[in-house]
């Protein structure tokens, strides 16, 4: 372990796009998003080659982008130490939901660590647009960008599953920036109730249509991380970005959250409880999947920017 | 390192009728890219055409100017686009009589 961790700190010391980043001692992967997607692709609803098998809700979650964070009024305005960042779109409409997965399987049951810089934005369109219901410029105290209140929120989620039968969870935590109503509500929350599956639908376990939340069985399951208001930076102007740090440390022994963290704030995450499923999940041994998701909670494009992902683990 | 690719899917078995678009698409990395069209299935005398779009800003968008796909039924069509900007979409109504097509759009983008 020594060794592992003079080589780390020798490594992030010299490499300034691991500086910023504080891994565990073994770097799993460390996808800088100038170099491409790295395996971050859409997820997709189970199927067996006929696309009408997909549930609704897991059949449209859009393919990422790999964005230069380019608008109409100042042109490109690039990542952290490049050009692109990974970027999730939703379609803009009500509720829509845009998701990007990255899969891998585990070699032990410890620690691992996800890291990330990350952005959102809602879309900026040119004088006219949105409609009238979506325009506050009348109200702009020229401060507060209106369209922080058209941005809904991003969800962090895992897919681990142990053994050759289970048990398979799903951690979730998840930042709402702002209501259906536009009101800003800027805090972190966790699930109380499991992921459904394509097993779980089928089962019918769960309703198979109009479902509002894929995180969670009914979008009343969600409940605040203690201490988790965080006000972040949108900035005045949705083309002003600033990039937030993000580390998710998960322990795949307790299978829970044992510490979130979001710039200075850091939440202690190891009593919550992270919902099981109750159901037998064959194909899946040492399952673990990372994915990011943006939704828009009215008619406006919501984005998920990440300018690089770091994932490490203490085995 | 070899040259990168990706294949993005816009629709994925999505059906329409009338006039449509996908999707803005941010493409400024690529060098190339090329549209698929697979028509899955449509109504009788239905078909179908798609016009490449670019755009600066993934707002505002104009005509390619190159051409366009054009499918009667259910099959598949590909078209090239070069020097573009940073944005592509495909523009697309349907022709013939009133009906629809569902279809799968890929955009295959390479360095």
């Amino acid at each position: 372990m020594t060794n592992h961790l003079h080589n780390r700190n020798r490594l992030c010391s010299t490499d300034v796009r691991l500086s910023k980043y504080n891994p565990l001692p073994r770097i799993l992967y460390f996808d800088d998003f100038d170099e491409g997607l790295n395996g971050w692709c859409e997820l997709v609803g189970n199927h067996t080659g006929d696309l009408d098998q997909i549930r609704p809700i897991a059949k449209d979650f859009r393919p990422p982008q790999l964005s230069s964070c380019t608008y109409f009024d100042i042109g490109t305005h690039g990542s952290v130490d490049g050009t692109y960042s990974l970027k999730l779109a939703t379609r803009p409409q009500r509720n829509h939901l845009a998701v990007a997965i990255k899969r891998m399987t585990y070699a032990a049951r410890g620690l691992v660590q996800f890291e990330t810089y990350v952005t959102f934005k809602s879309e900026l369109v040119p004088e006219g647009e949105p409609s009238a219901e979506l325009d506050e410029s009348s109200r702009w105290d020229g401060n507060v960008a209106p369209s922080e209140r058209q941005f809904g929120e991003f969800t962090f989620s895992n897919d681990i599953c142990v053994g050759e039968t289970g048990p398979r969870c799903h951690g979730v935590v998840r930042y709402r920036n702002a209501d259906p109503n536009g009101k800003l509500v800027q805090t972190w929350l966790y699930p109380t109730s499991v992921e459904p599956t394509t097993k779980m639908d089928r089962l019918g376990l769960v309703p198979s249509d109009s479902r509002p939340d894929f995180f969670a069985v009914s979008p009343e399951d969600w409940r605040e991380v203690p201490g988790g208001r965080q006000p972040l930076c949108f900035n005045e102007t949705a083309s002003k970005v600033n990039w937030h740090y993000v580390r998710w440390l998960f322990d795949l022994e307790s299978l829970r959250t044992i510490e979130f963290q979001c710039n200075d704030l850091c939440m202690d995450m190891r009593d919550l409880a992270v919902p099981m499923h109750d159901e037998e999940y064959r194909g899946l041994p040492n399952l673990l999947n990372l994915y990011v998701a943006v939704r828009t909670h009215l008619n406006v494009r919501n984005f998920l920017y990440l300018d690089s992902a770091l994932v490490s683990v203490d085995w | 390192m070899l040259r990168r690719s990706f294949t993005a899917v816009l629709e994925k078995g999505a059906t329409f009728s009338g006039e449509f678009s996908t999707e803005p698409y941010e493409a400024g990395w690529a060098h190339e890219a090329r549209w698929f069209v697979r028509v899955l299935r449509s109504d009788e005398r239905v078909g179908l055409q798609m016009v490449p779009q670019i755009s600066p800003d993934g707002t505002e968008w104009c005509d390619e100017g190159s051409g366009s796909i054009r499918l009667q039924g259910a099959g598949l069509a590909s078209m090239p686009i070069m020097n573009f900007g940073s944005w592509l979409r495909l523009r697309g109504t349907t022709t013939g009589r009133t009906g629809s097509v569902t279809v799968l759009i890929y955009l295959a983008l390479k360095e």
